[in-house]
């Protein structure tokens, strides 16, 4: 019996490009990994159901709900969050299109919808409108109407 | 709930995964993508259990076209890549239909092939194109391996033919000829990212003399225990002219093979009248598409 005491189990990834390593339960969700542990609150937690999107971060350079991932599905692996894009402590292109663009209100969907968005990018640099809409539309905003926000990934298509 | 007392275990081979399924029998959960597995655990919906995690194991991860005109899909292999496959969206177009409704780009990225056909879910969406194309489930233990045909791997509401020491490996299907055609239909509240109120698949053999379909297979989702075969329905489009009013007769035909509930998706009434509706359209697109 473990009910009550904690399994801990040490994890080794690439985050954001640079080796880290953590203790903590193996069934930890990668999500309370990033914003508990290792404090990097840009991954939002919104559903935590993989309905919302708000915690989309990259898995070896695909979208993923980082609230329906495993820590132990993350050994070994690459894992990019919003903080990752900054290059320099400068926003990258697609935050400063975001960001340029007014595709953001209160805020909370719009690191998800940047991963995501990044997610479409480095598969497909000129996308369609149609395509955009397809690779964000597991992302829910409740502010913005997605307007801006496809103004905003419009404008980072090559 | 929180997951943080549970153990998760990762083996590095499929064969340490069989030995550590036979050693712990049916004291051990296996989470593959777990796009639904967690939540599930999560919401207290199945039993809290230790975990054996297979997600990195790649050497499940494979869409192969054999010799034989047998498209082998392993179990790992995600509904990203099924439905962005060549050879899936050629030879079996309704799999690959189906697999880019599943859910968003996030939970395609991630959710399997076989978590989806363990998983059971009546309204699963792989699992009417796996019916209609007649797929074949190869699950392995350290006992060795067997192969079972998709329809007789489930018996009931998520009763699988699946013993505590196996796993699904791999799903097996035919590669679709020239003379095959089929469609894939999903009515879901959200475009982007729904479970389906009612699903469907249909596929036909195209007669190239006289035009009809020389024998069809029709399946449906979320409107039963398990998915279902409309087999009166399929009876009623094989070597029939089929214009309007036959057309709704053998879609109206898949109520004998359908039991519904009401649930937060739809009432029974509206999901007997969506299967209908569904198979009519199928059927009209079916036949008006040039052979």
């Amino acid at each position: 019996m473990r009910r009550g005491s904690a399994v801990v189990k040490r994890f080794s990834f690439v985050l954001n490009g640079k080796p880290v390593e953590v203790e903590v339960p193996p069934a930890y969700t990668l999500l309370e990994t990033l914003r508990n542990v290792l404090h990097l609150t840009g991954t939002k937690d919104g559903c935590g159901d993989g309905d919302c999107g708000a915690c989309t971060v990259l898995l070896d350079g695909r979208a993923v709900h980082s609230c329906l991932t495993l820590m132990a599905q993350v050994e070994g692996r690459s894992v990019t969050t919003v903080e990752g894009l900054l290059r320099d402590s400068s926003p990258d292109e697609v935050q400063s299109a975001y960001a340029e663009s007014g595709a953001v209100q209160c805020g909370y969907c719009t690191p998800g919808l940047i991963m995501a968005t990044k997610a479409l990018l480095m598969s497909n640099p000129n996308p369609s409108v149609e395509e955009v809409k397809e690779a964000l539309r597991g992302n829910l905003c409740r502010c913005t109407g997605y307007a801006k926000i496809l103004e905003a990934v419009l404008r980072v298509r090559r | 709930m929180l997951l943080y007392d549970i153990d998760v275990i990762t083996p590095s081979s499929l064969d340490e995964a069989l030995e550590i399924l036979s050693s712990r029998k049916g004291r051990i959960k296996v989470v593959a993508g777990g796009t639904d597995l967690i939540i599930q655990m999560k919401d207290g919906i199945i039993p809290r259990r230790d975990l054996l995690n297979i997600y990195g194991l790649d050497e499940l991860r494979y869409i192969k076209l054999d010799d034989n005109d047998m498209i082998r899909i392993g179990a790992l292999t995600s509904f990203s890549e099924i439905a962005s496959s060549e050879t899936i969206r050629h030879y079996a177009k309704i799999l690959a239909d189906a697999a880019s409704t599943i859910g968003s780009i996030q939970i395609m990225n991630k959710a399997s092939i076989g978590g989806n056909i363990v998983n059971a879910s009546p309204a699963a969406d792989s699992l009417p194109p796996l019916y209609a194309l007649g797929a074949v489930v190869r699950v392995a233990s350290s006992r060795g391996s067997r192969e079972v045909p998709i329809e007789s791997f489930y018996r009931g509401y998520k009763k699988l033919d699946l013993a505590e020491d196996e796993l699904v490996c791999e799903v097996r299907l035919r590669a679709m000829s020239d003379d095959e055609d089929g469609i894939f239909l999903k009515h879901g509240l959200r475009l982007g990212d729904a479970i389906a109120v009612v699903n469907a698949a249909i596929w036909v053999r195209r007669d190239s003399r006289s035009g009809l379909f020389s024998d069809a297979r029709v399946a449906l989702g979320a409107v039963a225990p398990t998915v279902v075969r409309a087999r009166r329905c399929e009876q009623l489009i094989i070597s029939k002219k089929l214009d309007e009013d036959s057309m709704w007769n053998a879609a109206k035909a898949v109520l004998e093979s359908i039991s519904p509930i009401d649930d937060v998706r739809g009432s029974a009434e509206y999901r007997r009248e969506m299967s209908v509706n569904l198979v009519y359209m199928g059927l009209w697109e079916l036949t008006h598409r040039s052979g």
